[in-house]
């Protein structure tokens, strides 16, 4: 089958000693909504700037529909939409100037030109702003114009590099919603890169996990939470003591996996806490347990990310060493 | 060749469009150059002591104020490119079919754009002040034109030298640091003739100068004899520079 994005142990060394990617190894069926964490400086823009053929791989072999990424860098040009993590607009300009440069350079045909500018400007909810100066648009405003700038070629893949970064929780819900209607409307590939756990959770289809150079991991989002381990259960009891009668009981379901008791809190170790518990609830019902509190926890991103990556997403590495990381690259 | 020239077309009309919005920098770009006709060109004029070829003093440097203004122009106007590649907007640039180099290269030839309506605005306050253009528009255009080309090369000049700077700060002192050597030894001011060898040698490598004298051929002098020797020189140095400009520029956006 053909792969959207295919990667095949790249690596990109800078300046002969900072190893941005080590060795990546990376297939993404096409129409897929794809996410690429990690922490700062553990790759994603190096691998994004790759695949979108503005930096050439130091080895391996990326192709991106199909086509090689050193070699067909022009081919691949035109069918791919990006968007760069900072501003990639003119603000001196208004929105409608900007998607209005952006088609000619690809060389859109005249009569089409102002027809398809503004659908995609109607798409991304900016058509009564389409004549004001982007220096007056909101940010997320200025990301939905970027979009709408990547709509004009309706690419098959379109690459963001931390398309919500920046941007209120409101401003983030809007560009999602943008984003996931473009995607269905043209069945493209998206790829995108973030640190955000909750975004790769709630948006794609599959997310990888990069640390250091390297994918970690890489599936499903339920998938990945699963691998951490199941659910938890945990009940608060009534009372100064657990009954042994009664987590005997517990231990004996077959849903149950691992009781654990620490003081008055049982934790009941299963695979999916909610079909679970009305079996729980009636261990408890016929033995006359009665409890303060029930509480569900279900393993999140972080916990695979603390899984694969060792540490918590936050903590790794000081800014300062992002920072040099980022200087060394940037030159 | 067709894509090159698209995209070159579509960063003009870039710059353009941009000028609709805001033209205040015209403006503030305009009172330097001003008050060099204006002040400096009568008072020296007074003096009589630069061989002009019998003409007015104010009316020889003339082409070579607009000129000084408008490669102000183009230097900076290089410099902001450089700037935007901390932005996006040059990344997003190079993710486009069109060729790294028409970018580098269009981005520089818009800073032409902005030089002629500069010159635009300096001509009719040279004229009430009195300095006496010919009167041919075929001379006047063409003159626009060779300063629109000569402009692309300023720009990359430019490009060339903020791309080995490492922080936006250490470029503000760059523009006078590449102008005012262009222009003092260059014949802007005062024929090549009256200065020190060593910098008549420099001269003669000096861009400025043959833009310098084809504008003044055609604007004031009406003498065109070395128009094709200056046209040839433009058009080296445009090349040179193009050139330099987009490799040194492919290289730092790596």
């Amino acid at each position: 089958m053909e792969f959207a994005i295919d990667v095949e142990n790249l690596t990109r060394v800078f300046e002969g000693k900072t190893r941005a990617l080590d060795g990546v190894n990376l297939r993404i069926e096409s129409g897929k909504i794809f996410a690429l964490i990690g922490p700062n400086g553990a790759g994603k823009t190096t691998l994004m700037r790759i695949l979108t053929t503005q930096i050439e791989p130091t080895s391996g072999e990326a192709h991106v529909l199909g086509l090689d990424v050193v070699k067909h860098g022009a081919e691949i040009r035109k069918l791919i939409g990006y968007i760069p993590q900072e501003m990639s607009v003119w603000t001196d300009i208004s929105g409608y100037e900007n998607l209005l440069i952006y088609a000619k350079i690809y060389d859109m045909a005249s009569r089409e030109r102002r027809r398809v500018i503004n659908d995609a400007l109607k798409d991304m909810g900016l058509i009564e702003f389409k004549d004001n100066l982007v220096r007056t648009y909101s940010g997320g405003m200025i990301r939905r114009l970027e979009i709408a700038c990547a709509m004009l070629i309706k690419p098959q893949i379109l690459f963001l590099d931390e398309p919500t970064i920046g941007l209120d929780p409101s401003a983030r819900n809007a560009v999602w919603e943008k984003l996931v209607s473009f995607k269905s409307e043209y069945s493209s590939t998206v790829f995108f890169n973030t640190h955000y756990m909750d975004e790769a959770d709630l948006y794609s289809d599959e997310i990888a996990i990069i640390n250091r150079g390297k994918i970690v991991t890489m599936g499903t989002a339920e998938a990945l939470k699963h691998c951490v381990g199941g659910e938890i259960i945990r009940l608060s009891m009534e009372g100064n003591s657990v009954s042994e009668d009664f987590l005997e009981k517990v231990r004996k379901l077959n849903v149950a996996n691992e009781v654990v008791v620490n003081d008055l809190e049982v934790d009941i170790g299963v695979g999916d806490a909610e079909t679970a518990l009305p079996q729980v609830m009636e261990v408890l019902r016929t033995g006359h347990v009665s409890v303060k509190k029930i509480s569900l926890t279900k393993p999140s991103l972080d916990d695979v990310f603390v899984k694969y990556a060792g540490t918590r997403l936050e903590s790794i590495g000081t800014i300062r060493e992002v920072k040099e990381v980022r200087d060394r690259i940037r030159r | 060749m067709i894509d090159f020239m698209r995209n070159m077309l579509a960063m003009i009309e870039l710059e353009l469009r941009r000028l609709r919005h805001d033209r205040t920098e015209l403006y503030t770009r305009a009172v330097q150059p001003i008050l060099w006709i204006a002040i400096y060109g009568p008072i020296m004029s007074g003096v009589k002591a630069i061989p002009t070829g019998g003409i007015p003093y104010t009316d020889y440097i003339t082409p070579g104020v607009l000129i000084q203004s408008t490669t102000f122009v183009s230097i900076f106007f290089g410099l902001i490119m450089v700037w935007e590649r901390e932005s996006g907007i040059l990344k997003k640039l190079f993710v486009t079919p069109a060729s790294k180099y028409s970018t580098v290269i269009g981005r520089s030839m818009s800073s032409g754009v902005r030089a002629i309506f500069q010159v635009l605005i300096i001509v009719p306050v040279a004229l009430l002040i009195g300095v006496r253009f010919i009167p041919d528009i075929a001379y006047f255009i063409s003159a626009l034109l060779i300063i629109f080309f000569a402009s692309g090369g300023f720009a990359s000049i430019s490009i060339l030298v903020a791309s080995f700077m490492k922080t936006r700060e250490r470029f503000m002192g760059i523009g006078q640091a590449i102008i005012f050597p262009l222009f003092f030894a260059s014949n802007a001011l005062y024929p090549v003739k009256m200065m020190p060898p060593i910098l008549q040698y420099f001269a003669l490598f000096n861009p400025m100068s043959y833009v310098v004298d084809a504008v003044r051929g055609l604007m004031i002098s009406g003498d065109l004899t070395d128009l094709p020797i200056d046209l040839l020189a433009i058009a080296l140095f445009d090349a040179i520079m193009f050139v330099a400009a987009s490799v040194s520029f492919k290289r730092i956006i790596e």
